[in-house]
């Protein structure tokens, strides 16, 4: 009883408040939106649906606008926003999308290992990465570097990136690089609005509608991780990977952040990255750091490995190993 | 009395450092990184919650005869790979009219596999009275199924990896019941080098 005079006491105390203050910049883009919709729908009723699109995109665009940080929502909120992204991209691309919202796994902390004595170099992994993650086709956007080095070269920032010819070449060797889910990431640091962070399965994920585009994290990142749209991404709809997660492969936009999140996808569903499947020589290892018994457990204590640049510690979840 | 004038921002640099030390704390507590959070699990891994979206791939698997770190594993058929299996239906006794048996004699096999100076046979590995059985060195005779066993003779390195799981590679699912592809899955075993190709895609320089 008392406790809720006392709320509305509150209330309305801080209406009175309101009013002698200036609007809050909160209450002012809330009065905005409502003026807006208002207005928007006016005119909507008056043009029909042909120009701008229908009522019914209009207001899901306005929610979509003023909702929170992904990872502040609770299970019901992100459901809901999933919910009013689909509908989205059935209305304004005619796609019909699956978006999850999955959460982390249990007892789950994913880690790759890379086979540098095993890669040839045919880069099926960054064709199955661009088609998998719905990558721009226009930018040409790729989340998968294959470097190919000279033997004996474990200089980590020399390698040709854009090599274009039949592979694997004579006394040459292949590195891949990707971002590697760092479990002391810099470029978490660096976001001044926390719109990426470390997902308790060591996802390393961005909040595409939370991110401002300031780029800070690409420029902390030591291993050229991160991807930035340049332009709006452009995917053929026959070509679109329906199959998508929020915080992974659904359609980005111009000037957002992006970057691999080891398929967070299909990895959270049990199933191995689209790169890892797709390689043909098996260079690509991943699996459960936790899981004593798993491959990549194998690999940490019966292989030969290093991570790139160690000694930043950065500590990442991504080693190169050889037979 | 009066105060001097540095106290106050001694006493703030002071509170400074004091929360830059604990900011920091969020990482530095766990010191050692992922390879000491990976060393303490030693407990082992439930994936029933995952296992129950996991179908069964492929659909017929072969229980390999080897366990790994984790107990049983398994890997894919070859049976259904082989053309024309069981090689017994032709190879017996009975006359075939040659114009058939030209059509599917083995003579597009290219045979690239040991030294070059003791390149393996035909009969270094198929059983020459069961043909639809390989045989080992030691004369044991071995399903097709299992011709991991034949190819861990030599490569015995990477057969080991193979069953620890460095080598080769699993199905689809990181999660659920282990199913690895075959030696033959990836290596053509008549000739098992990798061949030279074009590569799929190929990149452009990095923007920034
Ligand atoms: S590799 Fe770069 S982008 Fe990926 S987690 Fe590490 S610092 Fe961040
Ligand atoms: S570009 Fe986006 S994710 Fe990166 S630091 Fe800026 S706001 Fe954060």
């Amino acid at each position: 009883m008392d406790s809720r005079e006392n709320k509305k006491d509150l209330i309305q105390k801080r209406n009175t408040h309101q009013d002698e203050k200036l609007c809050g910049r909160r209450e002012f883009l809330k009065g905005a939106v409502k003026a807006a919709a208002l207005g928007g729908s006016m005119m909507m009723t008056g043009c029909g649906t042909s120009l701008t699109g229908s009522k019914e995109e209009f207001v899901l665009e306005w929610k979509e606008y003023f909702k929170g940080n992904y990872r502040l929502m609770t299970q019901e909120e992100r459901d809901e926003t999933v919910r009013r992204m689909e509908r989205l991209a059935k209305l304004k691309m005619g796609a019909d999308v699956k978006i999850s919202s999955r959460g982390p796994r249990k007892q789950v902390l994913y880690g790759y290992a890379f086979n540098i004595s095993r890669c040839k170099g045919y880069m099926d992994c960054v064709a199955a990465c661009v088609k998998e993650n719905n990558l721009d086709r226009k930018s040409k956007t790729q989340y998968i570097r294959i470097f190919e080095k000279e033997h004996g070269n474990m200089n980590v920032t020399s390698g040709n990136g854009k090599y274009f010819h039949e592979v694997p070449a004579e006394n040459h060797f292949y590195m891949g690089v990707q971002c590697f889910h760092c479990e002391n990431a810099p470029c978490i640091k660096a976001c001044p609005i926390k719109a990426t962070w470390r997902e308790p399965d060591g996802i390393v994920v961005v909040d595409y509608n939370w991110c401002i585009g300031c780029r800070y994290c690409m420029a902390a990142c030591p291993y050229w991780g991160r991807r930035f749209n340049w332009n709006k991404p452009e995917v053929p709809l026959k070509d679109l990977t329906r199959k998508q997660h929020y915080l992974g492969n659904r359609m980005r936009t111009k000037g957002v952040m992006e970057k691999c999140t080891f398929c967070v996808q299909r990895t959270r569903e049990g199933k191995m990255p689209a790169c890892a499947e797709a390689c043909p020589t098996g260079s690509r290892v991943f699996g459960n750091l936790l899981d004593p018994k798993s491959e990549i457990r194998y690999v940490l204590k019966n292989k030969k490995v290093f991570r790139m640049k160690e000694d930043l510690g950065t500590d990442p979840k991504y080693w190169y190993f050889m037979d | 009395m009066k105060r001097c004038p540095f106290q106050r921002k001694l006493s703030l640099i002071l509170i400074l450092s004091f929360l830059i030390f604990f900011g920091c704390k969020e990482y530095s507590e766990h010191t050692g990184g992922v390879t000491v959070t990976m060393k303490e699990a030693t407990a082992p891994f439930d994936d029933k919650e995952i296992v129950e979206s996991i179908p069964r791939i492929p659909k017929n698997p072969v229980l390999v005869n080897t366990r790994y770190q984790g107990g049983f594993f398994w890997t894919e058929t070859r049976h259904d790979k082989i053309e024309r299996f069981r090689c017994s239906n032709c190879h017996n006794n009975n006359e075939a009219p040659i114009d058939k048996a030209a059509k599917v004699a083995h003579g597009n096999i290219v045979l690239v596999h040991g030294p070059e100076n003791k390149p393996l046979k035909c009969f270094t590995c198929h059983n020459q009275d069961e043909r639809d059985f390989l045989n080992t060195e030691r004369g044991t005779k071995i399903e097709m199924d299992h011709s991991y066993q034949m190819c861990g003779q030599c490569h015995f390195r990477q057969k080991r990896d193979w069953v620890g799981g460095a080598h080769g590679k699993r199905i689809s699912y990181w999660a659920g019941k282990r199913t690895v592809m075959n030696c033959a899955s990836c290596h053509d075993p008549h000739s098992p080098k990798f061949a030279k190709k074009w590569p799929k895609t190929y990149s452009l320089a990095l923007s920034d």
